[in-house]
């Protein structure tokens, strides 16, 4: 799909790999820097407040929801996983004695403790659900709907 | 880290109403009008729920 001065694909993509980059790609390249500079600010507020991603919890259906809001940072999340969880973990195994699962567990406690926490995972959260809304801004003016 | 609700309150605001002012209008005195409301009602309107729960305590099992 191709129309308004880019692919749509292409647009969506590069706006989840980094943000704002889609509309750069589009020539909304202003728009593109503010957007940048915010979610990366936004981001970067979050890991200073220590705060913490989210683990998909099958036994708290919300987890889902707030996993994907962090995924959709795009790689920048990487950085805030690795931080809460000291790798690459994206479930809580179900098996919650398991010393994985008590190690994840170990480490998410170990954040929650921070008294800013909570401001951190709400700035972590946001910065991915801002970048949520661009790509789907990135997807409106590739397709023409949007200017 | 930031430890103040209000710094963080105000912090916050101004990155969601450049946001979405970026994100809605394309004209820069629009873009200014949309980032002046929506900041100043979350800030105002935060600081006036605070003040209504203000009055309320907030452990009620003492």
């Amino acid at each position: 799909m191709r129309s308004g001065g880019g692919s749509a694909l292409v647009s969506c993509v590069l706006a989840w790999l980094l943000p704002g980059a889609g509309h750069f790609y589009l020539g909304k390249r202003r728009r593109g820097a503010v957007f940048f500079c915010v979610v990366l600010a936004t981001f970067l507020l979050g890991l200073f407040n220590e705060g913490r991603s989210y683990l998909a919890d099958g036994q708290q259906p919300l987890t889902y929801l707030a996993t994907l809001a962090n995924l959709a940072t795009g790689p920048l999340e990487i950085i805030s996983r690795h931080a809460t969880y000291h790798g690459l973990v994206y479930a809580l195994p179900a098996d919650e004695n398991s010393p994985a699962a008590q190690a994840l567990l170990k480490s998410m406690r170990d954040k929650v403790k921070e008294v800013t926490d909570e401001y951190g995972t709400t700035y972590l959260l946001t910065a991915g659900l801002m970048n949520m809304l661009l790509i789907l801004d990135a997807f409106d003016i590739a397709i023409g709907r949007k200017s | 880290m930031l430890r103040s609700h209000f710094l963080n309150m105000v912090i916050f605001s101004v990155l969601v109403s450049i946001f979405f002012a970026f994100l809605t209008q394309n004209d820069r005195r629009e873009r200014l009008k949309v980032m002046a409301i929506l900041f100043l009602s979350m800030v105002v309107l935060s600081l006036l729920i605070a003040y209504a729960m203000y009055p309320f305590p907030l452990n009620t099992a003492r």
